[in-house]
């Protein structure tokens, strides 16, 4: 379904852009149709724009993203708009994702406007059947995204990323503002709705625990790189690099090991996790790793 | 010894839609060097509970009951008095640290400005000690970093600042409001390791919905729900043994333990209705729920719970 090939985004900064920041760095994967890859890392290490970057809302620096065949990157402006209804984005904070002056029904309504063409009243039936769906009462159509709470505004956001029948969502840390009550209700409405309606979804998140109960194949990012990328159960068990390690449990870390490099220092050459890995040899400063296929779909970007 | 008591705290807020009730008669102890935690979802009330004991709500709140700090009600005292128990005695470690630090002061001076007000030190004596706070929070290279700005920061060393700037007068009491929230599980780890380090000899106030963190620092911990606290018990009974339906239903719905919803949302605070708060949400409810509130009652242990499968009285 979704094909990326060594796509790298660079940002320069500064008056005369001398430095860049490799925010995605060579990274390739596939998503196949009607799974759910979980993509996760800290905050920095550049997952939102890989996120941005599948949907060619950002322009990679280099590389590919392909969408059921088609080569994003080829395509021209209104080419890009026809395919949009086909792939959505939820973003991470709903309150902000929703215009403030618009009733939520209006909010919901304004993909079918643009993309559908259908009558007043086969509108309001479409609205009200999606409403439905996130589990969202009818008496909250005529409301204003202030008098819902994140969880309710959350519900809205999926409705309207719905109304198109999408075959792709990119999920962006959906639910790291809602409470744990609330999150569970998210996390398990979206796995319903993922089945219902067959999605392939790209789900981003920090945290470990919210993408294992969401994903089928799990890739870990550290510093603009997939540093290991597998199967949800090969990853969470059998985990290989020491950075996937550090991110399930925490608790085992040596104190020094915890501070952690500036984003901006990367160094040179060698591996992106050396300065902070406990199991670093010599090699690791020198040479760059290459992913590894340590069993069957299970890949992992480690000397060692 | 007790150093803080609360008894029978109620803060109201009058708004044009009716009162809002974020603290409804809460009762709590705290001893001396105890880790305190205060769990609960937003819109729970304990934030505004911390604002309270700090009495850093506007001026038409309506506030009884009464705090007990080493023998004075702090409602009581003089807005003056007030002034110089706040960051001397008790310090407040402020939720999300972007919004809290200024981001037009050099981070230095925002830590000194305490320093400076409650131990008359002079400009360089107060950077001194300010070097000194920033080292003892961690911070790598202080010498330079305190003439830097808070963008210059990254999230857990902005964190780190407000640490620092809670304990630079060596308060007896740290009143910690979510200061784990938003950080990375990594840098989430150390903040909760450094806090422990720096409360080893004060008591602690941690209010936080993360029960991880939670866990891992608390002594003792209270679950609040709808501004009252409906279970109280040391940290292992709260984890292992959690008596109150919400308390179960909350701990249900962390991934790592099933992920389970609790059905329904916190009710407004907001014309809240008889009987018990958590009724509507309740799998176990039963119609008594509906019609009477119930009162903490004791199952032994001091463990306190809220609920009327408890109450046998």
């Amino acid at each position: 379904m979704i094909e990326v090939k060594d796509l790298r985004k660079h940002f320069s900064s500064g008056i005369l852009k001398k430095h860049s920041t490799k925010a995605v760095d060579g990274i390739s994967f596939q998503i196949r149709r009607g799974e759910t890859l979980g993509l996760v890392g800290e905050s920095g290490c550049g997952k939102t724009t890989i996120g941005r970057l599948l949907l060619r809302l950002l322009e990679p620096t280099s590389g590919k993203v392909i969408f059921d065949g088609i080569d994003l990157q080829q395509l021209k402006k209104a080419e890009l708009r026809r395919l949009r209804p086909r792939m959505q984005m939820i973003f991470q904070d709903p309150d902000a994702s929703l215009n403030p002056r618009m009733k939520i029904a209006d909010s919901i309504a304004e993909p079918l406007k643009l993309w559908r063409k259908m009558g007043k009243s086969e509108q309001k039936e479409r609205v009200a059947e999606l409403l439905e769906t996130v589990g969202l009462n009818p008496e909250h159509l005529n409301r204003y995204p202030y008098q819902l709470s994140g969880g309710q505004n959350q519900r809205v956001v999926l409705a309207r990323v719905l109304a198109l029948n999408p075959d792709f969502i990119v999920a962006d840390e959906p639910t790291s503002s809602l409470d744990v009550s609330v999150q569970a209700q998210m996390l398990n409405l979206m796995q319903e709705l993922k089945k219902e309606f067959n999605l392939t979804v790209l789900f981003i998140s920090h945290d470990l625990e919210v993408v294992r109960h969401i994903s089928d194949r799990i890739a870990v990012m550290y510093r603009g790189k997939i540093v290991e990328i597998g199967d949800t159960t090969d990853i969470l068990g059998y985990e290989r690099h020491p950075y996937t390690n550090e991110l399930i449990s925490p608790a085992s870390i040596e104190e020094d090991a915890l501070l952690p490099g500036d984003m901006r220092t990367a160094n040179p050459s060698g591996c992106v996790f050396y300065p902070r890995c406990p199991f670093a040899a010599e090699i690791c400063s020198k040479k760059e790793p290459g992913m590894v296929e340590v069993e069957k779909g299970h890949w992992v970007l480690c000397e060692r | 010894m007790s150093i803080l008591r609360i008894t029978n705290l109620k803060t109201w807020f009058p708004t044009r839609d009716g009162i809002v009730k974020a603290v409804n008669a809460v009762d709590l102890e705290m001893k001396e060097t105890e880790r305190f935690g205060l769990i609960g979802e937003t819109g729970s009330g304990k934030t505004i509970l911390g604002m309270t004991i700090m009495r850093l709500l506007q001026p038409d709140t309506r506030v009884e009951g009464e705090i007990v700090y080493k023998g004075h009600d702090l409602l009581k005292l003089s807005e003056e008095e007030m002034r110089k128990i706040r960051g001397k005695e008790i310090a407040m470690i402020l939720q999300n640290p972007t919004t809290s630090l200024n981001p037009v002061l050099k981070v230095g001076n925002q830590i000194a400005e305490a320093i400076r007000l409650h131990q008359g030190l002079d400009k360089r004596a107060a950077k001194e000690k300010v070097v000194e706070m920033l080292e003892a929070v961690k911070i790598p290279s202080p010498e330079k970093r305190v003439n830097e700005y808070p963008h210059e920061f990254s999230g857990g060393m902005r964190e780190r600042v407000m640490i620092a700037m809670a304990l630079a007068c060596n308060p007896t009491l740290i009143i910690a409001d979510e200061p784990t929230t938003g950080l990375d599980v990594t840098i989430k780890m150390q903040i909760v390791r450094l806090m422990k380090e720096v409360t080893k000899q004060r008591s602690m106030l941690f209010i936080t919905h993360d029960l991880d963190a939670a866990a891992e620092i608390c002594d003792n911990i209270a679950v609040m729900y709808a501004g009252e606290l409906v279970e109280y018990a040391k940290t292992e009974a709260i984890f292992k043994n959690p008596m109150h339906p919400y308390t179960q239903g909350f701990l249900n719905s962390l991934p790592n333990r099933g992920l389970k919803p609790i059905r329904g949302m916190s009710p407004s605070l907001i014309g809240i209705p008889n009987g018990c708060r958590f009724y509507p949400r309740c799998d176990c409810a039963e119609e008594n729920c509906k019609i009477n509130h119930p009162e903490m009652v004791e199952l032994g242990n001091g463990h306190l719970v809220r609920c009327l499968l408890h109450d046998r009285s």
